[in-house]
């Protein structure tokens, strides 16, 4: 727990307080603070990803899933360990694990407001009066987990730093993959935010 | 996005959608090349679809894959420990 009132540091070296943040989740801003693109680009936090995934894999695994159901039971538990390495301070992890609903594709998505819009989610023609980049705005909070009543700065933010997540959860179950197929015991030489000392025995 | 906020002005929006181009990967920002917002949201919107068609299909994947691993726990302690240091 932070307290309120001292300063907390994170790894990145970034300041901020729980009164901070607690302020900007009032305005209804996103409180993503770190950026996004070096935040989950270091090793530790691969490793730690990794870590959180091996676990959740390991549930799954003492599970009787048909086969079927535990690709899906796996992507639910992998997006549940990116959110938790996440560490809070945005949208898209709170939401994910507060377990939003599952995302299914081709799914007419229920309109919020009163029935306006009667169209699947993956209709490009549209004869909605509303201008493109409002409808590809609203696409994006669709995308983007728990993001559909945010501001458009906030949603971008959120957008930054989500993208940059899958992004890593992809390195990282890509190299888990690998490591499980006894591809050779070691990580892809064109991966360079592992350096060796990840995976040899130290 | 609520139209009942202030409305920010479409120069605020380009300005701030410009700044997705640095999220796209470098092949699909030479694609987008001066997008306007729209294209570039549209990108954005593509680029997170295609990452999670990759996770669910690593997925899959991984569900073949800890099956045999179940068999043989020592394969996973080995893999706890590398990740533990």
């Amino acid at each position: 727990m932070i307290p309120v009132d001292s300063p907390a540091l994170d790894r990145s070296g970034i300041t901020y307080t729980a009164i901070d943040l607690k302020r900007k989740r009032k305005r209804g801003e996103s409180t993503a603070i770190q950026h996004p693109l070096s935040r989950w680009r270091t090793i530790n936090q691969h490793r730690i990803y990794s870590s959180k995934l091996l676990d959740a894999l390991r549930r799954v695994g003492r599970n009787d899933l048909p086969a079927r159901s535990r690709g899906r039971a796996i992507r639910v538990a992998a997006d549940r360990a990116l959110a938790a390495t996440a560490r809070g301070g945005t949208q898209w992890s709170s939401a994910i694990l507060s377990g939003r609903p599952i995302r299914l594709k081709n799914r007419r998505i229920r309109s919020a407001g009163g029935g306006r819009w009667k169209k699947p989610s993956g209709a490009s023609k549209s004869c909605s009066k509303m201008p493109a980049v409002e409808r590809k705005v609203k696409l994006l909070s669709r995308l983007v987990p728990g993001c559909r009543k945010l501001s458009l700065p906030s949603l971008l933010e959120e957008a930054s730093d989500y993208i940059s997540a899958l992004e890593m959860q992809v390195r990282a179950m890509t190299t888990l993959a690998e490591v499980l197929s006894g591809a050779g015991g070691a990580p892809a030489p064109n991966r360079p935010e592992l350096d060796s000392a990840t995976l040899s025995p130290s | 996005m609520s139209g009942r906020r202030t409305r920010i002005t479409e120069d605020e929006i380009n300005e701030l959608v410009s700044k997705l181009q640095s999220l796209l990967p470098e092949a699909r920002r030479r694609a987008a090349g001066r997008a306007s917002a729209a294209k570039l949201l549209k990108e954005t919107c593509n680029y997170i679809k295609s990452l999670n068609r990759e996770v669910d299909g690593l997925s899959d994947r991984l569900s073949g894959l800890i099956a045999t691993m179940d068999s043989n726990s020592a394969e996973a302690e080995i893999l706890r420990s590398f990740l533990r240091s």
